[in-house]
């Protein structure tokens, strides 16, 4: 399975996706805020978003997964 | 007696002819290439440089009975001389040995001595094991060259084939390595070594390959598809540098920036300083419109590093990268930014800074990783880089970061802030929270307080009015002015008659 992941620690600021979502490659499945900038957490293949793995207002760390993607369903 | 002595030389001529054209031959055969590789170790340095420029030094040179393991010589890269190692896979894997290692010193001092940069093709197994302690003591040898180069001539290391134990350490000793994708790995211990000594079952890929060096561990600073595109990444990279520290630059014909990205300028930053933008959009908008080289574009994205012309003039640029991690700056992005910055300046290429820095990010994790001591090689890199600095704020600059980015205090020739740019020593929701700590706690409602006070914050502390004021900022100018204004100082600042200081 394939995970859009955060690339900075930070705080679930904004979840765009939601599951069953059709996404691209490098589309938002969510906003993280950290430092006060938005940095989104993109998919990094085609697919569609399979499940949500974290709630608005969590702390996450680099590296976490955000959300599975599943690439076998086309976008 | 003395033209009886003269014709018996001379009729030995044929003999030495037939003689040499033999081992000519024989050292030809030696190097056909195997496995992966497309090309022999002559192949790759003739390729190289300017065609038909390339000259093979001790071509003869010999180890057990076969060649030294090493193609070295020189030629010409537009035009200009460079030194080159390529190193023989086909003689026993390329492995350094007593003889090999000899012949490596030899084209480094060659370089070092007339100032040429020199360029090492990596393809070597490792140290010669049959050599013994000889083999070691030659790796030790060229690393000490290596570091002496360091002083004088660019050093750049392709790695087109394994690149193992001690012959790992030489590349990490030069300017700049590149990996050919599949077929370049570095490691200090391959697949095999690592299973006996702790059990981990690993490919060579996973230890030392293109993509864990480009984008880990930025043991390398560049992953190429080919060895055709190594080397016309050497070409590359070599086109913005001059031959030796001291040398002249390169200067080509100005071309002006790429129009439509000079339009787009004005409204190119989002206003609300929390939104990412892509800064390369902004870099076209200043620099000529033409060739451009950035290294490390995968390890520490969130800093963006890469050689470019303004006014046909090489650069070094640095910026922040806001759609990358929002453009912080960490324990791994400052050693990135202070790798490039030291040498653009021991080089003499200007530096032009782009900032736009929510800060250095906080946390246990980066306090861990040592994020105080790399901080400070960017500090250090700045003050000592002798090269004009030309810095511009074009967002926001908070804290330590804003220092970090090439500030005036570090010896900026030059600083600008554009006009809507925020300069303070904490972002405005960090200074209103510590500023106004019992208001917002005694408030009925503290997120209008806050957002009250961070506007004023911003309005009366952080514009860059305060800073130009100061005359910690030179100036504050338009986006659209900022290539014009650049290029102006970068001709006042590489003025100076019998040559640059």
């Amino acid at each position: 399975m394939i995970h859009a992941r955060a690339e900075i620690v930070g705080n679930v600021w904004k979840i765009v996706a939601r599951e069953g979502d059709p996404v691209a490659a490098g589309d938002a499945v969510a906003i993280l805020e950290t430092m006060k900038m938005e940095i989104p957490v993109v998919a990094p293949t085609a697919g569609h978003v399979s499940r949500l793995l974290v709630d608005e207002g969590q702390i996450v760390q680099e590296g976490d997964p955000i959300a599975e993607i599943d690439a076998t369903v086309g976008a | 007696m003395f033209r009886s002595d003269a014709v018996s030389e001379v009729e030995q001529l044929p003999d030495h002819r037939t003689r040499l054209e033999d081992r000519r031959q024989e050292r030809f055969r030696r190097v056909e290439p195997r496995g992966k590789r497309v090309h022999t170790a002559r192949e790759r340095a003739e390729m190289l440089v300017d065609a038909g420029s390339f000259v093979e030094t001790t071509p003869l040179r010999a180890a057990h009975g076969g060649g030294s393991g090493v193609v070295t010589g020189w030629g010409l890269i537009d035009g200009r001389p460079v030194v080159i190692a390529s190193h023989d896979a086909a003689v026993a894997s390329g492995a350094i040995g007593e003889v090999m290692a000899d012949a490596i010193m030899d084209a480094q001092r060659l370089a070092i001595r007339r100032g040429y940069p020199i360029v090492y093709i990596n393809d070597s197994g490792g140290a010669r094991v049959p050599d013994g302690i000889l083999a070691l003591h030659g790796c030790g040898g060229i690393f000490a060259l290596n570091v002496e180069a360091q002083r004088h001539i660019p050093q750049i290391s392709l790695i087109l084939g394994p690149c193992a134990g001690a012959a790992a350490y030489s590349p990490a000793l030069t300017d700049w390595t590149i990996m050919v994708k599949g077929q370049g790995h570095m490691f200090l211990t391959g697949p095999d070594i690592v299973k006996a000594a702790t059990g981990e079952d690993v490919t060579a890929d996973e230890i030392g390959g293109s993509r864990l060096h480009t984008e880990t561990s930025g043991v390398a600073h560049l992953e190429v598809e080919s060895e055709q595109e190594a080397l016309e990444s050497a070409r590359l990279l070599l086109s913005f540098l001059p031959s030796r520290v001291g040398g002249e630059q390169r200067i080509g014909d100005p071309v002006p920036a790429n129009p439509r990205a000079v339009d787009a300028l004005p409204a190119l930053v989002p206003e609300k300083a929390s939104v990412v933008f892509d800064m390369n959009q902004l870099i076209d908008g200043v620099l000529d419109n033409g060739a451009r080289l950035e290294l490390m574009p995968r390890h520490a994205g969130s800093i963006l590093t890469l050689f470019g012309r303004l006014d046909g003039r090489p650069v070094g640029v640095v910026a922040n990268q806001p759609a990358c991690r929002g453009g912080i700056l960490d324990a791994k992005s400052s050693v990135k930014l202070a790798r490039f910055v030291e040498f653009c300046g021991r080089f003499g290429l200007p530096i032009l800074t782009f900032v736009d820095v929510p800060g250095f990010l906080p946390g246990t994790v980066e306090e861990g990783r040592g994020v105080i001591t790399h901080g400070a090689k960017v500090l250090k890199a700045y003050v000592d880089a002798a090269s004009p600095k030309l810095t511009v704020v074009v967002r926001k600059a908070y804290g330590g970061a804003y220092i970090a980015m090439g500030a005036k205090s570090l010896g900026a020739d030059m600083t600008w802030a554009w006009s809507n740019a925020e300069i303070a020593v904490m972002g405005p929701g960090g200074a209103v929270a510590l500023l106004h700590r019992r208001a917002l706690a005694a408030a009925e409602d503290p997120t209008a307080l806050r957002d009250e006070l961070a506007a004023e914050y911003r309005e009366n502390v952080a514009r860059p009015y305060v800073a130009a004021e100061a005359g910690i900022v030179d100036d504050v100018i338009f986006p659209e002015e900022t290539r014009g204004r650049m290029a102006d100082a970068l001709r006042m600042l590489t003025h100076s008659e019998g040559g640059p200081r």
